[in-house]
């Protein structure tokens, strides 16, 4: 890790911590602050806003740990989120299952399918991969939609509240708080999973799997095991997603979605932690500012064809994914790292 | 049994189209390892684009196709000047997310220039349908299928005799080696690519001819187009054209036969994903697919 000049590490614990400095430590701090009071002042809008994106990052840092660290592509990460959403539903509505457990099962069995689906890994990888992800999600979703017995078929179900220990979530405010503890858990698992034997693991199988297995790093057994924690994240992000909303419906986990979380992590940047957030923060406010924005346009420019508010998001988030790969292929979190160490060099380039 | 004959015209056919589309992957695939996901929206362009010329402008169609197919000429030369050609050796998982994002941006153009979800597409093929012992056979079906087994023989001939075929194959082989050889790898993207969006376009004319209607679900077809390649083999042309049958076939009879019975919806759009992961599992490089012998 880069340290600012005079900075010494005198302990091993010094030397594996994230936050080092009492600058970072600092600005941490203001972060936290801002985070816990940010139900103050942001509406109710905003509030459901944050609570999309906090969901939204989980499932991309799992989807980052599978593709940004272990190289391996999925497509169907929308799919295994459903997974997560209806486990967790059916079991906490029909079996009276507390939320906790429920979400963790929902987590456990869109693992345990996302380790199915990648099975094919060990023998093909690439585009062979993208495809069988891609068949996963419309395979999930199909089977989502006829067996009507126990997903509630094309309308979906009503989903209860989370609940912990007999306190409802069930306020925007209370749901934020909820979402922002898990995220942060979330984020701190990854950042340590990555820097473990497995996240080193999978970064040589992402390098050249060849050469990893030469060196003794089981490819089947590291292959798996990035889909199951990459899915089991996805689980997880669906499970709160079903609870926030109340409800589950096939049509929450479109394709579109898994491949635009694939344009996430390229536009954060793939294999760092720091880059889901950056990446959903990019596409939820560009959508929020579409969404915002694109209405008043077509009333202000009347001759902006019809279809203009509908077919300008996709349009962007497309543009936005070509422009990052072919201009800034290393993402957000490279640029961000570039100025991170020209604020440290100062007044020196380097 | 009247019933099953039915089944298997129909799935011919619809097969046959699956070929095209899977013909124009094989295409790019074959000349820059480059695996385009953004097929089916480039067949939903196309098919807009042929809705406009034939029915908004009311063309001919002799004046009408003409135009699509330099339209899609353009549009491929775009596409890889543009988009790919940056891209040029880079790792495979940022040429197919490039492809990705290509599709979105495709997709919302396509919302953009034509809102409407869904059009009539009447105007080629017409006539009365022709008979086959009890089956219907409809015009637009039939020439579907002798449109993709020309373009199929014009390629295998393209392919494996022409100089410029050559040096395609050639390219995806090694590109470097190639290059040193003072063959113009650009050239040969960009002319792939051409040839991708041409037989994307031809696919989306007769795709959106056999049920009369240009629709959004245009994308998923092209999703669902993937499984012929995956069977046939990624760099086969053969595979191609035989996969296509087989996966209209299990679509049509699976959907004909299971529907009914198990009351599924949405059981011919399934089917071909279901096959996708048989063959990861079974044989993944597919029927006639080359198996790469991978070194360090």
């Amino acid at each position: 890790m880069d340290l600012p000049a005079g900075t010494r590490n005198y302990n091993y614990s010094e030397d594996m911590s994230i936050f080092r400095t009492g600058t970072q430590k600092f600005l941490l701090a203001a972060l936290f602050v801002f985070l816990l009071t940010a139900p103050l002042w942001f509406g109710n809008y905003w509030l459901t806003e944050a609570n999309l994106i906090g969901i939204i990052i989980i499932s991309v840092t799992g989807l980052n740990l599978l593709t940004g660290y272990c190289g391996q592509l999925s497509i169907g990460h929308a799919g295994f989120m459903a997974v997560g959403a209806y486990t967790s539903a059916i079991l906490t509505g029909q079996f009276h299952v507390p939320f906790l457990i429920a979400m963790v099962s929902g987590g456990l069995l869109a693992g345990a399918v996302g380790m199915i689906f990648g099975i094919p890994s060990l023998r093909v990888k690439g585009f062979y991969l993208a495809i069988a992800t891609i068949a996963a999600q419309f395979i999930i979703i199909w089977i989502i939609q006829n067996w009507t017995s126990v997903t509630g078929g094309y309308s979906g179900l009503t989903v209860k509240p989370a609940s912990i220990f007999g306190f409802d979530f069930v306020t925007p405010t209370s749901k934020f708080y909820l979402i922002l503890a898990i995220t942060i858990i979330a984020l701190f698992a990854a950042r340590n999973i990555a820097r473990t034997r497995v996240g080193r693991a999978f970064v040589a199988i992402r390098d050249n799997d060849l050469a990893a297995e030469v060196m003794g790093v089981n490819l089947f057994r590291y292959k798996l095991m990035a889909f199951f924690i990459g899915c089991f994240y996805a689980g997880i992000a669906g499970s709160l997603l079903a609870h926030t909303n109340l409800t589950v419906a096939y049509d929450y986990f479109p394709f579109t979605d898994s491949v635009l979380y694939i344009g996430m992590i390229i536009i954060g940047g793939l294999g760092t932690t720091i880059g889901p957030i950056f990446g959903v923060l990019f596409i939820e406010l560009l959508n929020v500012l579409v969404t915002k924005l694109s209405p008043a346009l077509q009333t202000a420019l009347p001759w902006l064809p019809s279809g203009f508010t509908s077919g300008i998001a996709p349009m962007l988030f497309g543009l936005a994914i070509i422009l990052f790969l072919v201009f800034e292929p290393r993402g957000m979190a490279h640029r961000w790292g570039l100025i991170k160490s020209s604020y440290r060099l100062w007044p020196f380039s380097y | 049994m009247s019933q099953l004959l039915q089944f298997v015209v129909t799935g011919l056919a619809a097969g046959m189209v699956y070929s095209l589309i899977a013909l124009a992957f094989v295409v790019v695939w074959k000349s820059s390892g480059v695996a385009n996901l953004a097929l089916g929206q480039l067949v939903l362009m196309s098919s807009w684009f042929a809705y406009t010329m034939l029915g908004t402008a009311g063309l001919q169609w002799y004046i009408a196709i003409p135009f699509v197919i330099v339209f899609a000429v353009f549009l491929g030369w775009l596409i890889e000047r543009v988009v790919l050609r940056p891209l040029i050796a880079q790792p495979i998982l940022s040429l197919i997310t490039v492809t990705l994002g290509m599709g979105y941006f495709i997709q919302g153009l396509v919302g953009i220039v034509w809102p409407r979800s869904q059009v009539r597409f009447t105007y080629l093929f017409k006539g009365s349908p022709y008979h086959i012992g009890s089956a219907v056979l409809l015009r637009p079906e039939l020439w579907a299928a002798i449109i993709a087994l020309v373009l199929f023989a014009v390629l295998m001939v393209y392919f494996r005799y022409s100089r410029m075929g050559v040096a395609m194959r050639a390219t995806a082989d090694d590109q470097k080696a190639v290059q040193a050889c003072g063959i113009p790898v650009t050239k040969i993207f960009s002319r792939s690519w051409m040839f991708t969006c041409v037989l994307a376009a031809v696919s989306g004319i007769l795709i959106a001819s056999i049920p009369g209607k240009v629709d959004n679900s245009l994308i998923s077809t092209g999703l669902q187009a993937f499984s012929v390649v995956i069977l046939g083999g990624l760099d086969s042309f053969v595979g191609a054209i035989i996969a296509g049958p087989i996966i209209g076939l299990a679509e049509i009879i699976g959907s004909g036969y299971l529907g009914p019975v198990t009351g599924w919806s949405g059981i011919r759009e399934v089917v071909p994903f279901i096959i996708i992961i048989i063959v990861m599992f079974i044989r993944p490089y597919g029927l006639f697919g080359e198996e790469r012998i991978e070194r360090i």
